[in-house]
């Protein structure tokens, strides 16, 4: 019994190291990451495919939104993503969320972009960001990650595509997540998750 | 804000419970080599069990770390009163690569019983004795602590270190003598600013 009202004491005092420390290690009282915060309605805004073509936001979007993915043509992370990527672009696109590509990696250029996106097999459209515009409006900062709308361009999730990068053992799927509870009208039950990956190269 | 406290609260209780444990255990002990005594993580957990390279002598060796074990890096530098260098990086990651030398110069700048400096990778747990530690000894990266993060959900990892960092790599982090974070940058270090950061906060403690 004395042993347990040890451990209780102990696990308390962690308590309060933990509650303490939270500013410190935590950098809790900075505001958050840049970008748009969820529920935050993404404006309208143009972006030239790896062929030159202009694409709006709104002629890419499904009826029920759109994933846009910041990817990379040399990043290990996003090339593991690649597949997965493309399995949700030809599920969801039925259900009306189209996945758009996102390259704004300086040093990745148009025709690396296109040749990647057919050796890789993505039929999704992959957008070239200049001066990484869109990607410094929505705050992205790694390859892979995600951006899902819903049909009113309203930010409904941001982060990672799931938890697992070689994809060995995916737990947590929080992308298709946030697509199907939207799709199905509930609420997120995710709206944020981070992972490790490359740094979006942007022009200095 | 409240999950993570709450997740905080309860890595805390984990770690705490844990340590205990481990403190005990070095205290019999000798100070460890270079600063590292945390214990192993996940050494009985199954690790991808790669053939034992028996040709080449002594690789880095690189010990897997979990999120209770990232943290209790933190309590062991703290304990010690030294401030605590982290790099994040992976041998995927071109920019981590091409620092490595810079770091390795900045371990050599400052004595290792004034400050401790670990390096923590991302790479997948199936390289902690492959492409990790081959890239290590080529850089002379075994110079300081190594581990390999093999987080079951690396947004708590991510989260312990800065709330606001989105996971991109390099990331390095200085904590000083207390475990208040006195300087982070993401992306390639610049040697001198994180040197000048160095010998601020050595010198705030005499």
């Amino acid at each position: 019994m004395k042993k347990l009202y040890t451990l209780a004491l102990l696990c308390a005092l962690a308590l309060a190291a933990a509650v303490a420390a939270v500013p410190s290690t935590g950098a809790a009282n900075e505001s958050n990451a840049s970008g748009p915060t969820i529920g935050a309605v993404i404006e309208e805004f143009k972006l030239p495919d790896a062929d030159g073509k202009e694409h709006t936001l709104s002629s890419l979007k499904g009826k029920n939104g759109v994933a846009l993915i910041f990817i990379s043509v040399q990043c290990p992370v996003s090339n593991a993503y690649n597949e997965r990527m493309e399995k949700l672009a030809q599920e969801y696109k039925a259900k009306g969320v189209n996945v758009v590509g996102i390259n704004s990696n300086v040093a990745e250029t148009p025709a690396a972009v296109k040749e990647h996106a057919a050796a890789k097999g993505l039929t999704f459209t992959v957008l070239k960001d200049p001066g990484n515009k869109i990607a410094d409006r929505l705050g992205a900062e790694v390859t892979p990650e995600a951006y899902f709308l819903d049909a009113s361009n309203k930010l409904i999730y941001r982060g990672r595509i799931d938890n697992s990068r070689n994809g060995d053992s995916i737990s947590s799927t929080e992308l298709r997540d946030a697509i199907e509870a939207t799709l199905g009208g509930k609420p997120v039950q995710k709206a944020e998750a981070k992972a490790f990956g490359c740094s979006i190269k942007r022009a200095s | 804000m409240r999950k993570l406290l709450t997740l905080v609260v309860l890595f805390a209780c984990a770690a705490f419970v844990n340590h205990a444990g481990g403190v005990r255990a070095r205290a019999q002990n000798a100070p460890p080599p270079k600063g590292g005594p945390v214990k192993k993580e996940g050494a009985q957990k199954k690790v991808p069990s790669a053939p034992s390279p028996t040709t080449q002598a002594a690789k880095p060796k690189v010990t897997e770390l979990k999120e209770a074990g990232l943290k209790s890096l933190f309590e062991a530098s703290v304990a010690r009163k030294r401030p605590l260098l982290i790099n994040f990086w992976a041998t995927w990651c071109v920019p981590c690569r091409a620092e490595f030398p810079d770091l390795v110069q900045i371990r050599e700048q400052f004595a290792a019983d004034r400050l401790d400096f670990v390096t923590i990778s991302l790479d997948d747990a199936s390289e902690i004795e492959s492409s990790v530690p081959d890239f290590l000894k080529e850089v002379r990266g075994d110079a300081m602590p190594a581990f390999l993060l093999n987080a079951d959900d690396p947004e708590v990892a991510i989260n312990m270190l800065d709330t606001t960092w989105r996971g991109e790599l390099p990331a390095t982090f200085l904590f000083d003598q207390t475990g208040v974070v006195v300087y982070k940058h993401k992306g390639r270090v610049k040697p001198d600013e994180l040197a000048a950061v160095i010998e601020k906060t050595l010198g705030a403690k005499e």
